[in-house]
């Protein structure tokens, strides 16, 4: 161990000294702006938290690069307001832990100066992310927190570009009301399935409300405690209740075991519609293979609206050669967002100081086109929140995701056996 | 509710019970063998499921006939471990206790950390074994092979273990247990016996660990699932009881699925673990442990 350590000193030098001998640039370079990004890089939602590395690690390659992208500061070169400074990211391991992610984010803000903090995929974590920002002055972004809750708190720091869970469970439902004029099978029940943090926990009362409204019967709420070694009980009560549409809000390893549990009970539902997370990780349909067919999930990003969004393919392109060929879903276009908006704060704010990004980040005002989202645009309200990103159902057909509602966006017709 | 869906979901929770009596009789075994409390018990449980994993996607190889080869992988993991971690551990002067439970809690760490560099953190899983998405019916009761065929391997896993004790060197393993400073008196090797029951505790934990991996989800951090229920099982089936570990895991995984059933599945650790404090109040030694 000790002759691998002192060969890693030795390299670490030797790489120091190479540097120190480089050809320096003849006019200093605007110092790179710091922007730390929390994310859980290990334990459970692993996964998630490397794709959001990768898609954090693209957006910024499209700013300080020479990419070309047909978007808001595609064009590439760093921040124009800013003399062309680069964007630099710093990551901090949250390890889905909110207590982990509280002391990160407090690292990054008093260590390492960041200007903001981007984060987090949990809502647990968020919430503790961004009271400790909000105590320091200092901007969250939120990239795919779904939680509406968080922008309830009285924080001023605060902004979340994204939709949450309830302008998506509101699409759901929309969905639920065209499909049944359409087809002519409406649903009369749903089956709520549900983590029991955060993120879940508020789902399943916004779809409670929403179904109620909707005059659609809850047949059962099933909250379950997230990473738990099986879900075959409540795979079990799913069957008994035999709803038309199952409505899972759960992350990655629970969505595995639930949908393989249900096949294990000999049970197919009729319909399955996620509130995204777990369901909509690459992980989850490479682990499920073809049980994730016809798997429906709202979404706040489709792939395949590239006559109105020119920007996916080349952003696509670009994350497809960060992060081993996958493609972009929508968390990770939703990461590349976040970035994306927080960089046109910071070059409007000709600053980086917080008073002025913040000023900036409130005046923010991006049409759709000049995005990857298939949203109207990017405008914050008082809490911070997006006023014009509208959601997107989607479904899994034959190996690929489609965007099936909103009819007008559609890119294939939902398959639709409820009532069949 | 229905009268099969409860003989269903109890019939699951057995069969889950028994993969857990298997994943904790390892732990107990090295436990009650020689006081150590191994931390990187469920870490051991990953490695073989990606061992399982990795041999399957090179080789093909159906998880169910490399049940032998990733025991014996196992073992050899278990004595390694023995040999370079705990003996030394044991030599220590001062502070032994603390310092085997930080060597097996840091091992976990370090493994969790190796699987995330070695195998990416991704979660896999194996969808295309013999057993793979298959389901027995009986009436009304639909179970899912690979659980079945989990529950019957860990039932002969459990018998082969309860022969070898029978054994001379299982006999030797138990005197060891009573007395480690008198059998090296009466000519048994302590140092052999360890790192043997280390291998077996690893090896049963392998098999587990294999059938496991023709329904369960890998990941770096699969193994956290399980150790904290295999703890459990092992206090209340009692330190270093096999028969214990058995009764225990089975108990367990029945209460768990029976929780969820009729109370609410979010409370199902609840139950298990109001269970535990029950018998650390009335019977802290477990109910087949003995002092």
């Amino acid at each position: 161990m000790i002759g691998f350590g002192r060969k890693l000193l030795l390299g670490a030098a030797l790489l120091g000294m190479a540097g120190g001998f480089a050809p320096r640039q003849a006019q200093a370079a605007p110092p790179d702006i710091l922007i730390g990004a929390v994310y859980p890089l290990s334990g459970n939602a692993a996964p998630i938290g490397h794709d959001a590395q990768q898609a954090l690690e693209t957006e910024a390659a499209i700013i300080n690069g020479h990419h070309d992208v047909p978007m808001l500061l595609g064009k590439g070169g760093g921040l124009p307001g800013l003399g062309g400074a680069h964007v630099k990211l710093i990551f901090a391991d949250s390890q889905n832990n909110p207590q982990i992610a509280q002391s990160e984010a407090q690292r990054l803000i008093t260590q390492d100066h960041v200007v903001a903090i981007i984060g987090s995929y949990t809502s647990a974590t968020a919430v503790t992310i961004s009271q400790i920002c909000n105590r320091y002055r200092v901007p969250y972004i939120s990239a795919e927190n779904s939680a509406p809750s968080l922008s309830k708190q009285g924080l001023t720091w605060f902004f979340r570009p994204s939709p949450t869970d309830n302008d998506f469970t509101k699409a759901m439902f929309d969905f639920y009301a065209a499909i049944g004029k359409k087809t002519g099978r409406p649903v009369h029940s749903v089956a709520i399935i549900h983590e029991n943090s955060v993120f879940g926990t508020d789902s399943a009362r916004i779809q409670t409300a929403m179904a109620k409204a909707a005059g659609i019967k809850v047949l059962t709420d099933i909250s379950y405690q997230a990473s738990t070694p099986s879900l075959s009980v409540e795979a079990e009560r799913l069957r008994a209740a035999n709803a038309d549409v199952v409505m899972p809000s759960s992350y990655t390893s629970d969505a595995i075991l639930m949908v393989h549990a249900m096949h294990d009970a000999g049970y197919t539902p009729k319909a399955i519609m996620a509130q995204d997370a777990g369901f909509i990780d690459p992980a989850f349909i490479k682990a499920v293979g073809p049980l994730a067919e016809g798997v429906m999930s709202r979404s706040s990003f489709s792939i395949d609206a590239v006559k109105t969004r020119p920007a996916i393919p080349a952003v696509d392109a670009l994350f497809k050669a960060h992060d081993n060929g996958k493609e972009l879903n929508d968390l990770t276009a939703r990461e590349v967002t976040a970035l994306q908006v927080l960089a046109d704060a910071l070059n409007r704010a000709k600053s980086t100081k917080n008073t002025a990004l913040r000023a900036a980040l409130r005046t923010t005002d991006i049409p759709g086109a000049e995005t990857i989202m298939p949203w109207v645009g990017i405008k914050f309200d008082k809490t911070g929140q997006n006023i014009e990103g509208n959601p997107v159902i989607l479904q899994y057909q034959h190996g690929q995701w489609r965007t099936v509602f909103p009819f007008a966006v559609a890119t294939a017709p939902a398959i639709w056996n409820v009532g069949k | 509710m229905t009268a099969s869906l409860v003989a269903q979901v109890a019939i699951g929770g057995l069969l889950m019970g028994l993969v857990y009596a298997l994943v904790a009789a390892g732990l107990s075994l090295i436990f009650g063998l020689m006081d150590v409390v191994n931390f990187a018990h469920g870490e051991l449980l990953m490695l073989a499921m990606y061992a399982v994993f990795e041999i399957h996607a090179a080789f093909g190889l159906d998880p169910l006939l490399q049940l032998p080869l990733v025991a014996a992988l196992l073992f050899g993991i278990g004595v390694a471990i023995y040999r370079l971690l705990i003996a030394r551990a044991l030599g220590v002067r001062f502070n032994t206790g603390m310092v085997q439970i930080f060597v097996t809690f840091g091992l976990s760490i370090f493994l969790v950390g190796a699987a995330q560099l070695a195998f990416g953190s991704d979660f896999r899983s194996i969808d295309n074994g013999v057993l793979s998405g298959r389901t027995v019916h009986l009436g009304q009761i639909v179970l899912p092979l690979p659980q079945v065929a989990a529950g019957l391997v860990c039932l002969l896993a459990f018998a082969a273990l309860m022969a070898i004790s029978r054994t001379e060197f299982g006999q030797a393993l138990e005197a060891t247990r009573e007395d480690r400073d008198a059998v090296a008196l009466i000519g048994i090797d302590r140092d052999r016996i360890f790192s043997l029951g280390w291998g077996i505790g690893a090896a049963t934990v392998g098999i587990a660990g294999v059938m496991l991996a023709n329904f369960y989800y890998i990941s770096p951090t699969v193994g956290s699932n399980f150790a904290l229920i295999a703890y459990v099982t092992v206090a209340l089936g009692g330190f270093g009881s096999l028969a214990g570990a058995l009764v225990a895991g089975l108990l367990i995984g029945l209460v768990e699925a029976l929780t969820a059933l009729f109370i609410d599945p979010s409370l199902k650790q609840v139950g298990v673990f109001a269970i535990y404090v029950a018998v650390l109040m009335f019977r802290p030694r477990g109910l087949f442990g003995r002092l």
